[in-house]
């Protein structure tokens, strides 16, 4: 597949994302604060429209161009919840969750880019400290990673 | 409540609407498992090469991880360029009203709160997109349980700092 296909999905839901409000701190603040519903919205309709098309899509086990579909599920370990942990703290504080942090960079938001240069250095650690991580947080074996999404 | 440019939000059910469709359609068309912490081990293996960023996994995605977030790079400057114009920012809304730091402060907090999305999205193997939208969507047990402890850590955060009630 042509990488301005994969240009073009990532700039639609970049899109929506700034237009949505995830891409804006006030809007995760007032989600975190429990002062507004749009966020929880928006996760629960997506959701609700996703759930039932991906049992359809695996029912019919074919993707568009005829190829046999591939949804392998994330493995289930400690760092699930250790790392979602972390992760939720960052996500407060900077008012940015992974693709937003890309979103508000395209916006103009010039903060955004030392968001990005700290996502990028969180994940270089974690890259770096993997195979100490393993035994204690039960992770999967290096070649398969913590899961990928 | 007002985002860039003082826009109107679009309305929850659509957003949410419109994500589920991008989701469904990026798995139909491209056989591709919709996630974006991913992509920030995809942008670390341009510069370095530990064991960890050469499993497969990283070396066969380059080619869609990175047009993907540049794509997300692309629609937030179209959203802002066709919504009074694009232009550099450096307000955070009630961070300014209630913090108020200056320039340096603000890129001080912003980079020790992406260090903590890097490693943790990493370590839990997902972010909001991965585990939230479709390892939810796909009932993966990993998802649900990741999910719960980044909205309890994010809520117990916001709370910390700002409180439940109105901005002080």
């Amino acid at each position: 597949m042509s990488p301005l296909v994969y240009l073009a999905f990532g700039t639609a839901f970049g899109f929506v994302l700034s237009r949505s409000g995830a891409a804006d701190y006030d809007v995760v603040q007032q989600m975190f604060r429990l002062q507004s519903f749009q966020l929880y919205g928006i996760i629960g309709v997506a959701v609700a429209v996703t759930a039932p098309g991906l049992w359809l899509l695996r029912r019919v086990g074919r993707t568009a161009t005829g190829a046999r579909l591939e949804v392998k599920p994330k493995p289930r370990h400690p760092g699930n919840l250790v790392g979602g942990a972390i992760f939720g703290i960052g996500w407060s504080l900077t008012g940015m969750c992974p693709g937003p942090i890309f979103v508000n960079v395209g916006e103009g938001k010039l903060y955004a880019l030392a968001a990005l240069a700290g996502a990028l250095a969180g994940a270089a650690l974690f890259s770096l400290l993997y195979e100490r991580l393993v035994s204690p947080l039960r992770l999967p074996a290096l070649e398969h990673g913590p899961g990928d999404g | 409540m007002l985002i860039l440019h003082h826009l109107e939000p679009w309305h929850w059910a659509v957003a949410g609407a419109a994500i589920g469709a991008i989701t469904l359609l990026l798995l139909w068309v491209t056989n591709q498992r919709l996630g974006i912490s991913t992509g920030l081990e995809n942008l670390c293996a341009l510069a370095i090469h530990p064991p960890y960023l050469r499993r497969r996994e990283i070396a066969g995605s380059q080619r869609w991880r990175l047009p993907f977030l540049a794509g997300l790079v692309l629609g937030g400057f179209l959203s802002a360029a066709t919504s009074g114009g694009w232009a550099p920012l450096w307000d955070l809304g009630i961070f300014d009203a209630v913090i108020g730091w200056g320039p340096f402060g603000k890129l001080a907090w912003m980079f020790a709160g992406g260090c903590l999305i890097g490693f943790g999205t990493r370590m839990a193997g997902g972010c909001t997109s991965g585990h939230g939208i479709f390892g939810i969507s796909n009932l993966e047990r990993a998802s649900l349980e990741s999910t719960l402890c980044y909205l309890a850590t994010g809520i117990a955060t916001s709370a910390l700092i700002y409180g439940f009630g109105a901005v002080r």
